[in-house]
Formats: C-alpha cells, sequence, structure tokens
C-alpha cells in the first residue's frame, strides 16, 4: 500500500505537488478568516496564500523560479506583513501558515539543483528569517532573549533541515547518477568489446571461406593434374606397351610354330588391353578430360552414355569455377546412376540453371520415388561433398515418384 | 613386313613421342609412307597442306590446351581438303564429339578409341578405310548410341536384327563384311540394307550415300 502510493507520488509529480499544496492552503484556511478585515483585504490575503501555496506545484521543473516567487512573498511579508508590537501593516501579507512552502522550495532547491544555488538559497533564507525575527514584536516584549533564541531555533533550525536533507537527496541522486555514467560507460566498453568479437569472428570465417575454397580449388586442379599425368604418362606407355604386344602377336600368328610363346603374347595383349581399359576408367573417375570444355558438353556425354533417356537442358551464361562444375559432374553421375539402378525410372531429366550467385541442378526421374537420405548413404555423401562448398542438396521423393533432387551450388567455392 | 600393294602417304598428330614413334614405326612396316609425325593442331594443318596425304591419323588431346584441338583440326582439315581422310583418335569416347565430326559430311572421316591400336591390324585397316573415303566408327560409339534409347523416335522401327546391321554399316562395313560378321548370307544382308533405307525413308538413287545417311542417323537422332 505504501509502496503503492509513493509509486503514485513518483509516477505523478504535478499532481502529488498539486495536493500539497492544496494541503499548505487548508492548513491557512483558519488563519484566513482570524482578525478584523475588510472583505477586500481578506480577498488579497487569499489570493496571496494561493500564490505561496502554489508555488510548490511546478517546484520540481522550475526548482529556483518557484523559489524566487515564495521568496519574493515572504520578502515583501517580512517588509509590510510581520507585525511589529501592533497591527499589520498590510493584513493579505501577514505570515500565514502557507510559508511553509518557502521550506518545501528550499528543500527543493538543495535537492534538483547545483550547491551554490541551494546555498544561495539557505542563505536568503536565513537572512529573511533573522530579518523576519528582529521585525517580530515579541522580539520587542518583556522576554526578548527567550523568545528571540525559540524563534532563531525554530526558524533557523527548520530552515537548516530542510536544505539538509534536500541536500542529502541530491547526494544520494549525484551518487546514483555517477554510478549509473559508470555503469554506462562500462556497458558501452563491454559493448565495443563484444563488437570488436564479432568483428574478429566475422574476419576469421572470412578467412577460412578464402581459405576453403582454395583448398576446394586446389583440390580440384590437382585430380585434373592427375589425370593428365595419367594421360600423357602411363596410358599413352600402356597403350604403346599395347600395341606392341598386339604385333607380336600377329608376327607369331604370322610365323607358324611356338603355339606357347603365341599365348603368352596373346595372354599379355589381352592384359595390357584390359588394363587400358581399367586406366581410363580410373582417369575418368579422376576428373573427366571433357570437363575441360565446361559443363553442358560434360553432362551431354554423361546423358549420352546412360542406358535410360536422358533429357539435359543446361542453361548458363557463365562457367563455374572447375571445381563447383566438377562437383556438378560427380553429382549428376552419381544421381543418374541412382535412379539407373534403384528407381526403375523410364526417363531422367538433368536440368542447369543460374540463380543469383550460382546455379541450381535438378535431377528429376520418373521412377518409384520414395528416395531418402541414410547416415553413410549415396544421397548423404554427396550433400557432404556439396555443403563442402556451402552447397544444398534437396530430396523430394514421395513413395509412387517422381523424384526430384535439387542441388544448388555457388559459381565459385 | 610384307608390302602393302597400296601404300598409303600417312600425317601422325600425337603429342606423346611414344606413340607417335610406335604409330610410324607400325605404320611404316606395314609398307605405308608417314610423310610427316607432328605433336600439335597447327604443325599438323601446316603438314596437311604441305604433303596433302591419303589419310591423317589426329589425336584428340594435343597443346596447348589438351582438351579438342584434334577434333577441331581434323574438322578444319577435312573442310579445307575433302580428299584428305581424317581418323581422330581418343582416350575417351564422346559421343557429341563423333558426331560433331561426322556431321558436316562422313566419307573419309573415322573415330576410335585409343585403345584399338593395340589391335593394331584393324587399326591399320581403319586407317586405310578412311584414307579410301570409309567411314569408321569405334563400335564403343555405336554400342554407346544403341544403348542411350534417346534415338527411339527415327530407329524405333527397325528390328533389333536390323541394328544389328546399322550399326555395322555405321562403322564403316561392307555388306560382305556385315554377312561374316553376322554369319549370314550377302543376300540376306541385302534384304536387311534395304529393309533399314526404307524404314528410315532413303530414296535408292546412290547407295553409298545412303549408307553414309543411314551411318548419320545414328549420330544426329
Amino acid at each position: 500500500m505504501n509502496t503503492a502510493v509513493n509509486a503514485w507520488l513518483r509516477d505523478h509529480p504535478w499532481q502529488a505537488d498539486g495536493l500539497l499544496a492544496a494541503a499548505l492552503f487548508v492548513v491557512t484556511v483558519p488563519q484566513l478568516g482570524a482578525g478584523q478585515a475588510s472583505v477586500a483585504a481578506r480577498a488579497a490575503y487569499v489570493v496571496v496564500t494561493v500564490l505561496l501555496a502554489g508555488s510548490v506545484i511546478p517546484r520540481r521543473r522550475y526548482p529556483v523560479a518557484a523559489f524566487a516567487v515564495a521568496a519574493v512573498i515572504a520578502a515583501a511579508q517580512i517588509v509590510f506583513g510581520v507585525e511589529t508590537g501592533g497591527q499589520a501593516q498590510v493584513f493579505a501579507l501577514q505570515p500565514t501558515n502557507a510559508d511553509l512552502a518557502i521550506l518545501v522550495l528550499l528543500y527543493t532547491l538543495a535537492a534538483y539543483r547545483p550547491r551554490p544555488v541551494s546555498i544561495a538559497g539557505l542563505v536568503l533564507c536565513l537572512l529573511g528569517s533573522a530579518a523576519a525575527i528582529t521585525r517580530w514584536s515579541p522580539a520587542h516584549g518583556p522576554h526578548p532573549a527567550d523568545a528571540l533564541f525559540a524563534a532563531v531555533a525554530g526558524v533557523g533550525g527548520l530552515t537548516l533541515a530542510a536544505w539538509v536533507l534536500g541536500d542529502s537527496v541530491a547526494y544520494r541522486y549525484r551518487r546514483a547518477y555517477y554510478a549509473s555514467l559508470e555503469d554506462r560507460a562500462a556497458r558501452l566498453e563491454a559493448e565495443r568489446d563484444a563488437q570488436a568479437r564479432v568483428a574478429a569472428a566475422a574476419e576469421r570465417a572470412r578467412e577460412l571461406q578464402e581459405r576453403r575454397a582454395r583448398a576446394v580449388d586446389e583440390s580440384a586442379a590437382r585430380l585434373r593434374r592427375i589425370e593428365r599425368d595419367l594421360h600423357d604418362g602411363a596410358q599413352v606407355r600402356l597403350a604403346a606397351l599395347a600395341m606392341t604386344l598386339g604385333e607380336i602377336k600377329e608376327n607369331l600368328e604370322q610365323s607358324s610354330g611356338d603355339d606357347r610363346t603365341l599365348a603368352l603374347a596373346g595372354a599379355a595383349h589381352q592384359n595390357a588391353k584390359d588394363t587400358l581399359a581399367e586406366l581410363r576408367d580410373l582417369a575418368r573417375g579422376i576428373h573427366p578430360p571433357v570437363l575441360d570444355r565446361g559443363l553442358g558438353p560434360a553432362l551431354g556425354i554423361l546423358a549420352g552414355t546412360s542406358a535410360i533417356p536422358v533429357g539435359l537442358t543446361v542453361a548458363l551464361t557463365e562457367r563455374p569455377s572447375p571445381a563447383i562444375e566438377a562437383m556438378a559432374y560427380f553429382c549428376a553421375a552419381e544421381l543418374l546412376a541412382n535412379a539407373t539402378k534403384h528407381s526403375g525410372a523410364r526417363r531422367v531429366n538433368i536440368g542447369v540453371r543460374e540463380q543469383d550467385s550460382g546455379l541450381v541442378m535438378s535431377v528429376t526421374d520418373d521412377g518409384d520415388g520414395g528416395a531418402r537420405l541414410v547416415p553413410g548413404g549415396g544421397l548423404a555423401g554427396l550433400r557432404e561433398r556439396v555443403q563442402t562448398v556451402d552447397g544444398r542438396l534437396e530430396i523430394d521423393s514421395p513413395s509412387g515418384g517422381p523424384t526430384i533432387i535439387t542441388i544448388e551450388l555457388p559459381r565459385h567455392a | 613386313m610384307t608390302a602393302t600393294p597400296d601404300p598409303l602417304r600417312i600425317v601422325i598428330a600425337e603429342d606423346a613421342a611414344i606413340m607417335r614413334d610406335g604409330l610410324t614405326q607400325t605404320l611404316t612396316r606395314r609398307g605405308h609412307d608417314v610423310v610427316a609425325a607432328v605433336a600439335d593442331a597447327e604443325a599438323l594443318r601446316q603438314a596437311v597442306d604441305e604433303y596433302r596425304p591419303d589419310v591423317a591419323v589426329i589425336d584428340v588431346r594435343m597443346p596447348p590446351t589438351h582438351t579438342d584441338e584434334g577434333l577441331r583440326a581434323a574438322q578444319a582439315i577435312h573442310k579445307d581438303h575433302p580428299r584428305v581422310g581424317v581418323l581422330v583418335f581418343s582416350q575417351y569416347i564422346e559421343t557429341e564429339s563423333a558426331a560433331e565430326l561426322f556431321a558436316s559430311a562422313p566419307a573419309g572421316v573415322g573415330y576410335l578409341l585409343k585403345d584399338r591400336v593395340a589391335d593394331v591390324s584393324d587399326f591399320v585397316d581403319a586407317i586405310t578405310r578412311v584414307a579410301h573415303g570409309g567411314t569408321v566408327l569405334d563400335p564403343e560409339v555405336v554400342r554407346q548410341l544403341l544403348t542411350a534409347s534417346r534415338r527411339g523416335d527415327t530407329l524405333a522401327a527397325l528390328t533389333p536384327r536390323e541394328r544389328e546391321v546399322l550399326s555395322l554399316i555405321a562403322q564403316g562395313r561392307s555388306n560382305a563384311a556385315i554377312a561374316g560378321t553376322l554369319f549370314i548370307s550377302p543376300k540376306v544382308v541385302e534384304k536387311y540394307v534395304a529393309n533399314i533405307f526404307d524404314k528410315l525413308g532413303l530414296a535408292p538413287d546412290d547407295n553409298d550415300n545412303r549408307r553414309v545417311i543411314a551411318a548419320l542417323r545414328y549420330l544426329e537422332s
């Protein structure tokens, strides 16, 4: 309950101070009716009281101005209103309970304004108090010392108390303010640190990406070199050897006689030819030379040698990097082999087209469908391969077909 | 070796020295005249311009790019010198390359897998056929073209036996050779050939041309 009230007061400063002003006015009401004065004087008295009490309403927004208004009224009261042994000179300017507003405003000044300002206010208040007390009639009465002492202690004490209270609040505010500043500085620093770490991580990621691209390209280039070395070296020598063995065999066939030698030569010849065929398949598995002419021709050959009919559409305006071409080719080769072996498809369509920053290859067959990604399986292997260059492989293969496998690859690793 | 009754003038283009020398020796031993043995397409063009050989034996992959220089050179030679036979041999069978090569006019054109050099006599025989304006297509190309049922449209009407005969025609075999291969009489072969021509809609005007066109249907369809 108490906290709710506090919260309301904190959140509604104008209303709270309005209530305070009303309270100040209310405690003054008995005084307004006391004494003898004309209706006009009484009305003026009410106006002065309302001004005095009302000066606390804008205190938080305009502490100095509010204080100044109250101070001016108080000064006028001291000069014209304090009774010096008799009736007040001006009825409307008699001191009232609403003068408590000055204490509130001093407190406000101390709480919301820098110390030099609030000290000036305090000095003004003390001087005013002193002036008021010296003009106060009991100071001129029979026991001036007692009365003076009480007045000084009372008024001065209250004034000082208001100031000290305000100042301590200000102190707390300042402390909280500095703490919040420090907190903010710390937060900013942490944020800067985090940003620096993010930037460093991004830099590192970029570096790794470049390194990976280099590795992928180098690996593709190495495979191509191995194939070319095989072609220029072992394959040529083996072909020449097979040719020589063929000649030996034919010579032996023509020169009648040694059947055993002929059989040996025939076997050696056949072996050389078989090895040649194996070596060719091996080399093609490493890097089909037709890839050097582009993905389109390479897929064309793949389609041409397929056991089931293949429809091929390649729409590329720009050649991807060799590593990407090789990856797309080997994916197509494996998917085509899968479709041929497992799906019972009668037809396969391979489409390659450009998309934003890369290419999309879709391999569609009219087979039984139900193709799944099995850990360690062919499709999983393809997906892993594609993912090494941030590519994607998606499978759409409802039971009963058709199967659509879509592969997205960047233009460069 | 026995001297051939009809020695051929041959240019060889092959960048691997061991193969180039082996081919040269083999062909020379069989009585042919290897007038030039070169290692790249540029030298090949010069040699053909200079010697006007009966046939040029050309490796597909040659410097500088090692892709299809030989194929391009063969096409150019075939266009500029229609009387010079071109036999292209390749490490791998590429049906599209073969189709390109045979696209213009298949007379005096051959395409063989490199492995075929091992069967020396067959290889030399293929060179001879190309030199004489024949057509030689590697059996592997034909096999691939036949297994790839994508060519169903044009050839769908043919019976398996007719396809078999057509594949042999595509390899540049004569009716007599086809009869020998399939163990049937030349008369029967003639009947098959007539049926094939009929089904492919080839008019009976020029017999040789029709064989060539029929063979081409494999590559084009």
